[in-house]
């Protein structure tokens, strides 16, 4: 039996997100997995006042586009529930492109998650030998501007990147990287593809199914680049 | 479930979301094993479609039938139609995601006349013709359904098979004929549109001939032979008990428009308002037991994890066993911090018990509808309330906390004064009087009083059917005269669009000389016409214009009492000439009891429905 020294109880799950489920934000997400939980009966803690609510916390919320394999969310528990049955109670009442598969009392705080891996699989227009290499000579330089969100500044990602590495998959470029996950210095994937499309001429085709790419979020890690959980 | 080709697509577009199906209890089957795949369209948004009751019963009747496989189309947004056009893909359903070819029956769902466009523009994206004529033998059945179908003459031939009345026994009805004339072979089109013609709530507008006469008054309809009905019966589910309802719900991923659990309580209306047609054409009244809607209650509270219920009908205060059922569904539902809520409550039954029970979660706004500003006009047109209903209950609502009431009004009523105008904003000064007259610890912060004003449409099957629409000038004075009189900045004024009211008459009231002009918005693109930013009144102007059509003669030109209706050729159960004893007693400002009270004859009783009312 495992020792949970604190006196909110709260129970954390690792999950994917993938396929179409890529396409839902992650409010609808909160309010998805609301739902979730209260059908699958688990003895939940509900928020004091007028209108009492489930407690919820999610880990470095995913934009619309991105696949994961790597989602975290703490629910706080009114009382002691084993793990597993959690976790095969919330399974049961989602979808296949949903699903847990690792439930445990935490120690550590989402504060602490500092870097996460993604990768990210372009189908572009051009020699894929010839844009991997210029993807590997982009990531090997000191700074990276890109242009910030509605905005006409640039911000230099370069250091929120803590690897990144290119390679030819048949007709595709593969990159892996390591981004920073940190709540003060955050980097969404897409501004590695909006990087790739200004410095690389990458995924520019007016024709939307001429070029394409994914992202997928693989796994989360502690300061010290040990796996978090 | 699409593949990776629109992957792009649908990173480009707004609310992505919105495409994708592979919601938590869709229905998935193995295309191979099912006899009749069938599409249910609605002509507008998914979070609009889903939102829908009617759908959402009838999916499930659909699917728990297990030759058939009943999936759900929703209309692209227009960003995404854009991009469908551009990169030639086909209109899909969301479950399986294939092409609307693929299927055997394609049915839309006909809410409001607005989304008529839509429809086609629904029709054209899956590469059919618009024109029932026009397609092939391989071509899907297109059927229609819905409340606008009451009078479907505009769109009728446009569609291959209309479903008229209440669609759980039908639609089952037509999938098995469909099934067994594939089966033995004796299908074709045509013989399988005559055969259901058979089918009672089946038309087949292409069965009839119509003739006008020279002033271009309605003739007659004709059928084209002697097996095809002259005219087309309602149908209802006669024991609303023994009536299928969804266990599940299909859970949205994003968030839609009533994104709960919506009990449906009764079916009909015991009122009888002459302005409603909802309150004629469901009749008669069918009532659930408190034992069954529990049931159901936590049947779907345990399916789904919603934590609202909203209990629905016509006028749910008039349900005969409301404490009890509210009492019930109380017994679990707080403790389960789930909440009550009823959307359609009327002025003379609001009690402070019933507001403690709906608002134990919430508190904010309440809306009631007078429906006209006078008691002269409220008796013209049988709303039964009268202005001490209105200021117990916004006292009432006031003492509970509520600080903003709604007020709902119709302008351009029959025999509508610039007083009954008036009348309006005096009411509204009443009710901030109302507040007023509280001591001021009792009152609720933020007093807001809106009056919100819609323009009259007589509308097919109801008292005032043969009344003029006032015209748009009158319809703008009359809007113009309320606003100049209320001059309290706590009263919020607000009014429907007129151009829109304008071309719902028309489409409500017409007949199958409207369908080209129609079509022809189709053509130009047109669509989401019930969303203010695409309708183009211009649009339907000129289109009106270049297919020789006067609406004039659908909306202020009224119609004579002795004249052929579009819609005569429906049989709604309720009679014309209770309709028209209706309408004289209007005129007299003479009001009529509710069923509950005392039978009016109308008729509808012939169509059976177990109810403790009719004989």
């Amino acid at each position: 039996m495992v020792q949970v020294n604190t006196s909110k109880l709260f129970l954390r799950f690792r999950f994917k997100k993938q396929g179409s489920l890529q396409y839902i934000s992650h409010l609808d997400l909160v309010r998805t997995m609301h739902k979730v939980i209260v059908r699958a009966k688990l003895p939940l803690w509900y928020t004091e006042g007028f209108n009492p609510k489930p407690k919820m916390i999610f880990a470095a919320p995913l934009s619309i586009g991105t696949e994961s394999e790597c989602e975290f969310m703490d629910i706080r528990m009114n009382e002691y529930i084993d793990p597993a049955e959690a976790m095969a109670r919330i399974n049961a009442n989602m979808t296949s492109e949903m699903q847990i598969y690792e439930a445990y009392y935490p120690e550590s705080k989402f504060t602490d998650l500092k870097w996460m891996s993604y990768r990210i699989t372009v189908s572009s227009l051009g020699d894929p030998d010839q844009l991997a290499q210029r993807c590997n000579s982009l990531f090997a330089s000191d700074t990276i501007e890109v242009p910030k969100k509605n905005s006409e500044q640039t911000v230099n990602i370069r250091p929120l990147i803590k690897s990144a590495c290119a390679t030819r998959a048949g007709k595709n470029i593969v990159i892996d990287t390591i981004l920073s996950a940190d709540p003060s210095a955050f980097l969404n994937p897409e501004y590695v593809i909006k990087a790739l499309r200004d410095k690389c001429g990458m995924l520019t085709s007016p024709d939307l199914t001429a070029e394409h790419y994914e992202i997928l979020r693989l796994n989360a890690y502690f300061g010290d680049m040990t796996e978090f959980r | 479930m699409h593949n990776k080709n629109i992957s792009s697509v649908l990173k480009s577009v707004s609310k992505p979301g919105r495409y994708i199906g592979g919601e938590f209890n869709s229905v998935i089957k193995n295309k191979e094993e099912v006899g009749v795949r069938f599409a249910f369209c609605f002509p507008d948004t998914y979070e609009i479609g889903m939102s829908n009751l009617g759908v959402r019963i009838l999916y499930d009747v659909l699917n728990k039938d297990k030759d058939v496989w009943c999936e759900r189309v929703y209309a692209p947004w227009t960003d995404m139609k854009e991009k469908m056009e551009e990169y030639s893909i086909p209109l899909s359903a969301v479950e399986s995601g294939d092409s609307l070819d693929k299927f055997d029956l394609v049915a839309f769902s006909l809410q409001y006349e607005m989304c008529y466009t839509t429809t086609l523009a629904m029709l054209k994206l899956a590469g059919f013709p618009i024109w029932a004529k026009d397609r092939a033998e391989d071509c899907p059945i297109i059927i229609g359904g819905g409340p606008c179908v009451y009078n479907s003459e505009p769109v009728a031939e446009f569609f291959d098979l209309i479903n008229i009345g209440e669609g759980e026994e039908v639609l089952l009805e037509i999938c098995h004929l469909y099934k067994q004339m594939k089966e033995d072979g004796s299908y074709t089109r045509s013989a399988f549109l005559r055969a259901a013609s058979h089918i009672e709530g089946v038309y087949i507008p292409s069965l009839y001939e119509v003739a006008y006469n020279e002033d271009g008054t309605l003739k007659e309809y004709k059928p084209l032979f002697d097996d095809v009905p002259a005219k087309i019966k309602k149908r209802i589910v006669a024991d609303m008990d023994k009536a299928p309802y969804p266990e599940k719900l299909v859970m949205p991923y994003i968030e839609t428009v009533h994104d709960r659990i919506v009990l449906e309580i009764y079916r009909g209306c015991i009122r009888g308002c002459r302005f409603c047609q909802a309150g004629m054409v469901y009749r008669p009244i069918r009532e659930k037991s408190v034992e069954t809607l529990c049931k159901q209650a936590k049947c779907l509270y345990d399916n789904t994890g919603y934590d609202e219920i909203s209990l629905i009908s016509l006028s749910i205060s008039d349900y005969s066993s409301l404490p009890e059922l509210t009492d019930s569904l109380l017994e679990w539902t707080d403790a389960s911090h789930v909440s009550l809520s009823l959307p359609s409550l009327r002025i003379d039954s609001f009690s402070e018990e019933l507001m403690k029970k709906v608002s134990s979660v919430r508190t904010g706004g309440i809306t009631f509808a007078p429906e006209a500003g006078t008691q002269r006009l409220r008796d013209v047109i049988n709303k039964n309330v009268c202005e001490e209903d209105l200021m117990r209950s916004v006292g009432i609502a006031f003492r509970g906390g509520k600080s903003n009431v709604k007020l709902y009004f119709m302008n351009g009523l029959p025999t509508e004064t610039d007083e009954d105008i008036i009348g309006i904003s005096d009411l509204a000064k009443k009710v901030v009087g109302q507040y007023f007259a509280l001591p001021k610890p009792e009152r609720p912060k933020g007093l807001g009083v809106t009056v919100s004003v819609s323009c009259f449409v007589p509308k097919p099957f109801t008292p005032f059917q043969w009344e003029k629409q006032d015209t748009f000038d009158e319809l703008i004075r009359k809007q113009e005269l309320l606003k100049s009189a209320i001059t309290d900045r706590r009263i919020k004024y607000a009014y429907h669009d007129a151009k829109v009211s304008f071309i719902e008459a028309v489409l409500a009231r017409g007949d199958r000389r409207l369908a080209p002009a129609i079509a022809y918005l189709a053509d130009k693109g047109q669509m989401f016409d019930a969303w203010d930013e695409y309708f183009n009144y211009d649009l339907w102007i000129e289109a009106f214009e270049k297919c020789g059509i006067d609406p004039a003669f659908y909306t202020s030109r009224g119609f004579g009492l002795d004249e052929v209706l579009p819609w005569d050729i429906i049989d709604i159960g309720v009679t014309k000439s209770f309709l028209r004893r209706e309408r004289d007693k209007a005129y007299e400002g003479k009001t009529t009891p509710s069923c509950a009270e005392h039978c009016s004859g109308c008729g509808a009783n012939k169509l059976g429905g177990n109810n403790r009312w009719c004989k």
